[in-house]
């Protein structure tokens, strides 16, 4: 940022901070994000779809996703307002059934990939230049190496065809991303704190970089989780495609699958369906996740 | 000679990674798979058959004789048949190689070189409205699954209710022209859905650039922008940038082709590791994962190298 | 030193404007500023930091970034032209030739992929028309007279391979390469150490009478400024509040910011001292400036009017100095 604005902003920010008596970055952030129009619409998209999920879960709607009541491949109508598949089930209702395993596959896997890259990233940093940091870079460079569906499919193997196969794997591989991150981190940070730490002789190693160095990077994995549930949405897709994903219950993936070859024949609805509701979360999500990212950013001047 | 001393160093460091990776698979392909001895046997299999099967499958040795065997295959790219149609599988890689390669080239240079040139517009005309443009496309195309955009193209371009202008399935290369025909939809969806992760990627880093205090320096001496821009934000811009390309390389091969080949029906390597995914076919498994970790680690290695010959800063020590 | 030719004035600046747009609101970084500048002056531009100063410098050039920031009003004239009037293509062609700016930060002014020798010769090519082979020679000629040594060698050499000395002393060739008659340097010396600050002052200065340029020093170190400026513009909250030549502002400093400044420079006293001298108060929110002087509510010599309007720049009888204070010392 070069030096003229970047002075008019900073005693700005001065007096701003003075007068808040030191704002932390979530508050700015929560300030920021409030005015970001494209950010607050796609939280709104974000929470609707969640809300429908949440019906579905607690079987408000959608439960009698499976039933077969209607004719064979209907077209859109009042009652079926996506019309039918092939066997007669409301292609509407699968829909929205799907999100909910979407955000179940979603969830999961934000949390699980968001919970080991922390970990596993705060202490190959804590410890950088040690053997157990050559170890942690060491896991994360063979993961990589390793294509996903391959290792999808290795995992489901050896597995023996569990149905947790699909998050094993994807959690075995969107952590390093984020243990990168946090890595990267919490080198910085190290030199920072440390020295308070070194000063506070007693207090443990995983004191410290729990209690003090880890909520520090809380930004970092906030915008990573949101990253990695959409990576997981949309990785679902393909590998209920090729059969390693979903194996009972419905997904999105498994209607696209579904429709590959109805859609040769002309038959549409199935596709439309699924991928209208998948690109509108996902979309949004990624909308979200970047107004995140943003009003998270220290670097207050935006480009207008 | 310099250059040849560090790739070999970079190449001997690359070796844990090499073993990590082949051990892993090992573990879960081999050891915790299924026992495949009963697939291998007719009915009724009398005591003396299933043993027989078992030693040929090694299942009665100790599990590091059993991994150094992989190795030993690894490193003679020797490993055995496919199980499912008996074909040799170096031949079987060495034949499927090269049409997965015809396959994902175009997308992949496309990709790029497209994605290159639309950050430079977006990055060019920042804020206005080019950018906002170019960034949402590249938002949607991220947003949208690789497999949707297939299908979407499928339907778009080869169905009888689309333009139908190309063929929906299979794979031609006899002539340049069956080529094309054949190489298009998959190369469109790859393109499409490339692009909104590269556009938005090489914004950023030459948005990066621009801000950068020599930028603000050549201004000061009056350098006209075009010039500014091909020659001291451009070549800045190329190292991170390449360093993203060349790391690509693998999954790009691998991965990628992996979906376009089950479904457009092209008898390409990812093709022959679905098959061997869904027949549970071990021999080939275990090849195409050795190939991609070693394949990763020169792709490092070329990373790296290139690094070197891009950025002054960085030396060979 | 050079001499000096009066009857025509090298910069007059009048009532320079400018904004910028922040989150918070519009902020006037420059808020009327006005002073001239003769051939051959070296003008100190003095002030704590978000005074204005370094956007002063900037705009002169017309380097101000366009989103957020713009000159609002006010002129600046350059030889007879108004440069706030003039488009990019003019001004570029006045930038690195007529006037040269150099910057604080000499470990990232350079371009790191590119040779010294070559961003130099970018310069030298750009403005004077030279061929690739005469540009090289120039470049190495003028490294030669900053002081570098092995000029010949050096010419080659990638940024990262000199010390920060070096790098801006090739800072200061290229910006002399053209020979312009305005150099605008801001903070040069603030990022090198003691040692290397006085040798490439030094260098500054012996150039500056060599090619008879003038300067605009922009800095907070007032040391510095007693050493190489025949003049000195103190600013403060975007305005000018003194205008003076250099001996009578460090002897007798007319407002009460500018002697406070001079009294909080830590120093060898006669008698010892508790505390060091500071001005009291903080330096106002520039969203939230008040009416009236700015410094009023750090000043000891505060009265009524000081609060209800802001004073003007006025010349003080008898002397060279203008202040903007109704109570100057």
């Amino acid at each position: 940022m070069s030096a003229e604005s970047s002075q008019a902003n900073s005693i700005a920010e001065n007096q701003a901070r003075r007068r808040a008596h030191g704002d932390s970055l979530w508050l700015k952030a929560l300030r920021k994000f409030r005015h970001d129009r494209v950010g607050m619409w796609s939280l709104a998209v974000v929470c609707l779809y969640a809300l429908a999920a949440l019906g579905v879960v607690t079987g408000l709607w959608a439960s009698d996703w499976a039933a077969v009541t209607g004719p064979k491949w209907a077209s859109a109508s009042a009652e079926y307002w996506f019309g039918t598949n092939i066997i007669g089930q409301d292609i509407f209702a699968r829909a929205l059934y799907s999100t909910r395993t979407a955000f179940e596959v979603g969830v999961i896997v934000a949390l699980g990939a968001t919970f080991l890259g922390a970990v596993l990233g705060s202490i190959a940093g804590f410890f950088s230049g040690t053997w157990i940091d050559e170890i942690v870079i060491w896991l994360m460079g063979v993961l990589d190496s390793v294509p996903f569906i391959l290792l999808v499919a290795a995992i489901a193997y050896s597995l023996q065809g569990s149905p947790w196969a699909m998050h094993i794997a994807m959690i075995a591989t969107f952590w390093i991303t984020t243990a990168r991150l946090v890595r990267g981190e919490v080198i910085k940070l190290k030199s920072l704190e440390y020295v308070e730490a070194a000063r506070a002789i007693g207090l443990s190693q995983t004191l410290i970089i729990f209690r003090h160095i880890l909520p520090n990077t809380f930004h970092i994995l906030l915008v990573q989780a949101t990253i990695s549930f959409v990576a997981a949405i949309k990785s679902e897709v393909i590998l209920s495609f090729l059969g390693l994903g979903v194996k009972d219950g419905m997904s999105w993936g498994l209607m696209i699958s579904e429709s590959t070859f109805e859609v040769l024949a002309g038959f549409f609805n199935n596709f439309i369906a699924a991928s209208i509701l998948m690109f509108g979360l996902v979309m949004a999500f990624n909308m979200f996740s970047d107004a995140l990212q943003d009003a998270l950013d220290p670097r207050t001047v935006k480009e207008s | 000679m310099e250059v040849l001393q560090y790739s070999i160093r970079k190449m001997i460091a690359g070796i844990p990674l090499v073993l990590g990776v082949t051990f892993i698979s090992f573990l879960l392909i081999v050891y915790f798979g299924p026992d495949q001895t009963y697939e291998l046997l007719g009915k009724n299999p009398t005591a003396e058959e299933i043993a027989e099967v078992r030693s040929q499958l090694g299942y009665d040795q100790p599990f590091v004789a059993r991994y150094l065997q992989y190795l030993r295959e690894i490193v003679t790219l020797d490993f055995g048949s496919s199980q499912s149609t008996d074909e040799k599988v170096s031949s079987i890689l060495a034949r499927t190689i090269p049409v997965s390669l015809l396959l994902s080239i175009p997308g992949f240079v496309l990709g790029n070189l497209l994605g290159v040139i639309l950050a430079l517009l977006a990055a060019y005309h920042r804020g206005r409205w080019p950018d906002k443009f170019i960034m949402g496309f590249a938002a949607v195309g991220m947003s949208i699954s690789f497999l949707i955009a297939i299908i979407g193209f499928q339907i778009l371009l080869s169905s009888s209710d689309g333009l139908d202008l190309f063929p929906v399935r299979g794979w031609d290369t006899s002539t340049p022209w069956q080529y094309l025909r054949y190489v298009t939809v998959p190369t469109l969806a790859t393109v499409f859905v490339a692009l909104g992760y590269n556009t938005r990627f090489y914004r950023a880093v030459i948005v990066e650039e621009m801000t950068r205090d020599h930028v603000r320096t050549a201004r000061a001496f009056g350098i006209p922008p075009i010039q500014l821009f091909y020659k001291n934000i451009l070549k800045n811009s190329m190292i991170p940038i390449v360093t993203r390309v060349v790391f690509s390389i693998p999954l790009i091969i691998i991965s990628g082709s992996l979906l376009l080949e089950s479904f457009f029906g092209i008898p390409g390597v990812g093709k022959v590791s679905y098959d061997a995914i869904v027949t549970g076919d071990q021999p080939v498994l275990k090849a195409v994962v050795a190939l991609t970790a070693v394949l990763f680690v020169v792709a490092q290695l070329l990373t790296d190298i290139c690094y070197r010959i891009v950025d002054p800063r960085v030396s060979l020590k | 030193m050079s001499q000096r030719d009066s009857s025509e004035t090298l910069l007059r600046v009048l009532d320079l404007v400018v904004e910028f747009d922040t989150d918070q609101g519009v902020v006037r970084a420059v808020d009327g500023v006005s002073f001239d500048l003769q051939p051959g002056e070296t003008m100190g531009l003095v002030g704590e930091s978000g005074c204005g100063k370094t956007v002063t410098g900037l705009a002169l050039l017309g380097l101000i970034p366009s989103p957020p920031g713009r000159i609002v009003s006010g002129s600046i004239e350059f030889l007879g032209q108004d440069l706030t009037a003039l488009a990019e293509n003019e001004l570029r062609k006045i930038r690195g030739s007529d006037i040269s700016m150099i910057f604080q930060e000499p470990m990232t002014a350079l371009n790191p992929v590119f040779r010294i020798g070559n961003q130099m010769s970018d310069v030298l090519r750009l403005h004077q028309g030279l061929s690739r082979r005469q540009a090289r020679a120039a470049a190495i000629e003028m490294l030669a007279k900053v002081g570098i040594p092995d000029p010949g060698q050096r010419v080659d050499d990638y940024p990262h391979q000199l010390s920060g000395g070096m790098r801006q002393r090739v800072m200061i060739a290229m910006a002399l390469s053209c020979g312009p008659k305005l150099l605008v340097a801001d903070e040069p010396t603030t990022a090198l150490d003691v040692t290397t600050q006085a040798q490439v002052l030094e260098q500054i200065t012996k150039l500056q009478g060599e090619f008879g340029m003038a300067m605009i020093l922009v800095t907070h170190d007032l040391g510095v400024v007693a050493e190489t400026c025949q003049k000195a513009i103190v600013m403060y909250c975007g305005r000018i509040v003194e205008n003076s030549p250099i001996a009578p502002m460090f002897e007798s400093p007319r407002h009460p910011y500018t002697a406070g400044l001079l009294a909080s420079i830590p120093r060898v006293r006669a008698e010892r001292v508790k505390e060091l001298p500071v001005i009291p108060g903080i330096v106002p929110d520039l969203l939230h400036l008040p009416t009236g002087c700015r410094f009023a509510d750090r000043c000891s010599k505060v009265q009524g009017r000081c609060r209800q309007s802001i004073p003007q720049l006025q010349q003080l009888a008898d002397t060279k100095t203008l202040v903007a204070c109704y109570e100057p010392n």
